[in-house]
């Protein structure tokens, strides 16, 4: 069994490409299911915005580059070759220090940004509520959880207040100057556009309207900013009250077409409007940076952007790099434990069996024998197993762990040398 | 005496210019309703200046540029009434007021009058002119300034190349402003100086001031500016468009200036 990991992020694919992969929560089940369909022993499905990536246990015959194959059952937009380009592929160790950079939050792109450790735990809780999670991924993805957490409290990669949401600020003062009075409309209420609104707020706007296909959802966030909701039929009359409008829904298609922000910037008098796209597949159509005074921006504008301030992050992330190399290896010798675990158990049960055939044979001569005897007896071959089984438990043991990092699982030499020995099945 | 109904005429008009003026700056259009009157009264003193020299001279006062522009100043504030009267477009007017009074005032310098009544005089007016069009001329250019770092702004922001904390120009909003409030003050002072001018050019060269293309070049730059102006109120023109059109503008003045030093000396030969 070997751990393998499959997918593309904001570094290797574009947003036209991540935004055609990106599934939809209730699309993961079917395609989790798919893929044990397609012979993979565990699966887990983790696709946020910037990245869509498949971490599965598989057997030696299954090819890793096949993991894709469930999600383009689903996407009859895009082909394999398509995406071939974009894509990495890791194994084993590989695989492990990825997934814990991805939880670290190290390979994120605003590093330290603390959204992807909950979309990493939803991914595990949908994959476990499918039965695509074994105790190979449980063991790496309840590790991986663990790493965030040391990396969180051990390094201050969380500090600093470097995000999306930070230079989309920045990026409005860049128009507007101060962003008192200035109306902010949010389509969509969620994590991201919550965090945008946080810093938006902070930057001094006060006027805050959210839209959301949901109404209580919509509800409960203008609660938390004081912010008013305006019914999501409706929000297309009021865009030319906005100044700044940002999306972040699921909803399929664009929320705001050419036509509608053309028409809104006329009756604003052909006041600049600040449009900031950060949902995958994108909210706003992007033929609307063609008009003069609507400034359009999608999450990898404002990753462009993030990434010259995010120097001193990368710093610290050097600390959190070496808490993943740690981890890696630690898991890494544990895995190899446990892949000599089953040699171990068929040891202990084929030394039971001789044990317990010896008994059967002996007991008739030995004639009857009191409670204490048969003790005796029992303790006495038990013990003459155990200390057989010892040296050769131990030996495999220690040369599993011993195995370097990112050499190939394979069964070690001396396992085979054990299974031979004691002619295990 | 047709002369004197003309010259009230233009003096009412100038009311509706003033209005025009206060409209750019503070978007107030109470006083509008005033300035209409006047306007309206003016057309009706100008109407008794055209049928007196009609009537004086037997034929329709169309002989010369001053009678046509006379005429045809008339005709522009009768067809505004009109459409005043039927579609109530009250923002036609803030390019119709300072045009009709212009050409009003050109048509009502075909008769000389007497020259300067004392130096003193004609040198303060003189220096009121070259004021106002130096003041009209620094504005303008401070807006045409803003105009380009607009431009820059406003490419970089498109071009998404913007570094915010490492750019150092000033938000798009802020230059938007800093360009509206120095052209209107520009206009301000440039139709100052524009009238300044014509009632210098007149008194000093009788009726020859119009066949100057000095003077005729300073009057096309005020129309171009004017003609942004009412642009930016009533389109809404802003931004790249309006931008490009201060950097014109300020191109026409530069012209304007140099006509006026390079004919001066040239005459002076």
């Amino acid at each position: 069994m070997r751990v393998a990991l499959a997918g593309l992020n904001h570094k290797t694919a574009p947003v036209q490409i991540r935004e055609k992969l990106a599934l939809r929560s209730d699309e993961i089940p079917a395609v989790l299911l798919g893929m044990q369909a397609l012979g993979a022993k565990e699966a887990l499905i983790l696709s946020t915005c910037n990245r869509v990536e498949i971490t599965a246990a598989l057997d030696e015959e299954m090819p890793a580059d096949s993991l894709f194959d469930a999600v383009l059952h689903q996407r009859s937009t895009i082909s394999l070759e398509a995406i071939r380009p974009h894509l990495y592929i890791y194994e084993n160790g590989d695989a492990i220090r990825h997934l814990f950079r991805v939880a670290g939050s190290l390979d994120s792109m605003i590093v330290g940004e603390p959204q992807i450790l909950g979309q990493l735990k939803q991914a595990y809780a949908q994959a476990r509520d499918q039965g695509t999670v074994g105790t190979v991924l449980d063991a790496v993805i309840s590790r991986a959880l663990h790493v965030a957490k040391r990396i969180r409290s051990e390094t201050e990669i969380g500090q600093s207040a470097v995000s999306v949401s930070y230079a989309a600020v920045e990026l409005a003062r860049e128009i507007f100057g101060s962003l008192a009075k200035k109306r902010i409309l949010i389509v969509g209420a969620g994590k991201m556009s919550e965090g945008a609104a946080r810093h938006l707020l902070r930057g001094g706007a006060s006027e805050i309207f959210i839209t959301n296909r949901t109404h209580e959802r919509a509800l409960e966030m203008a609660g938390l900013f004081h912010g008013q909701v305006i019914a999501y039929e409706s929000y297309p009359q009021r865009l030319a009250e906005m100044d700044i409008v940002i999306t972040s829904s699921a909803a399929p298609g664009f929320v705001l077409t050419r036509e509608m922000v053309r028409r809104a910037i006329e009756v604003r008098k052909h006041q600049p409007m600040f449009l900031i796209d950060i949902a995958v597949p994108r909210n706003i159509d992007p033929f609307i940076d063609g008009l003069e005074h609507a400034f359009l921006y999608d999450i990898d504008d404002l990753q462009r952007l993030t990434d010259q301030n995010l120097r001193a992050r990368r710093e610290v992330a050097e600390q959190a790099e070496a808490i993943v190399r740690e981890e890696v290896g630690r898991l890494e010798a544990r895995l190899r434990e446990r892949d000599v675990a089953p040699t171990i158990v068929s040891l202990q049960e084929q030394l039971e069996a001789i044990r317990q055939e010896a008994l059967a044979r002996y007991k008739g001569r030995l004639g009857l024998l009191t409670a204490d005897q048969e003790q005796a007896l029992e303790a006495l071959t038990r013990g003459i197993v155990n200390k057989i089984a010892h040296g050769p438990i131990s030996e495999m043991r220690r040369q599993a762990a011993l195995q370097k990092t990112g050499e190939e699982v394979r069964e070690a030499e001396f396992v085979t040398a054990v299974r031979r020995m004691f002619r295990l099945r | 005496m047709s002369v004197i109904w003309l010259r009230t005429a233009a003096v009412l008009y100038a009311c509706g210019l003033l209005y025009a003026l206060i409209y750019v700056f503070w978007k107030n259009t109470r006083l509008f309703l005033p300035a209409m009157l006047a306007f309206g009264a003016g057309t009706v003193f100008h109407l008794v200046s055209i049928v007196e020299l009609w009537t004086d001279t037997g034929h329709l006062p169309l002989a010369n540029f001053y009678e046509t522009s006379s005429v045809c100043a008339f005709l522009i504030a009768i067809l505004f009434l009109l459409g005043y009267t039927y579609y109530r477009i009250a923002i036609f007017g803030v390019c119709i007021f300072p045009l009709v009074f212009f050409m009003t005032l050109i048509g009502a310098t075909e008769f000389p009058v007497a020259p300067w009544s004392s130096p003193a005089i004609r040198n303060v007016w003189l220096t009121v002119h070259v004021a106002t069009v130096l003041i009209g001329y620094a504005t303008l250019t401070f807006a045409a300034v803003a105009s380009v770092y607009y431009l820059l702004q406003e490419r970089q922001l498109k071009r998404k190349q913007v570094m915010p904390s490492a750019n150092r120009l000033p938000p798009l909003a802020t230059l938007d402003r800093i360009i509206s409030v120095s052209m209107n003050t520009g206009f301000v002072f440039i139709t100052l100086a524009t009238i300044t001018g014509v009632v210098w050019a007149f008194i000093e060269d009788g009726t020859n001031w119009i066949g100057n293309p000095k003077i005729a070049f300073f009057l096309f730059t005020w129309a171009f500016y004017l003609a942004m102006i009412f642009l930016r109120i009533s389109a809404g023109w802003r931004g790249r468009r309006i931008a490009w059109l201060a950097v014109g503008v300020l191109g026409c003045s530069l012209v304007t200036w140099a006509t006026h030093f390079g004919l001066r000396s040239f005459w002076l030969k």
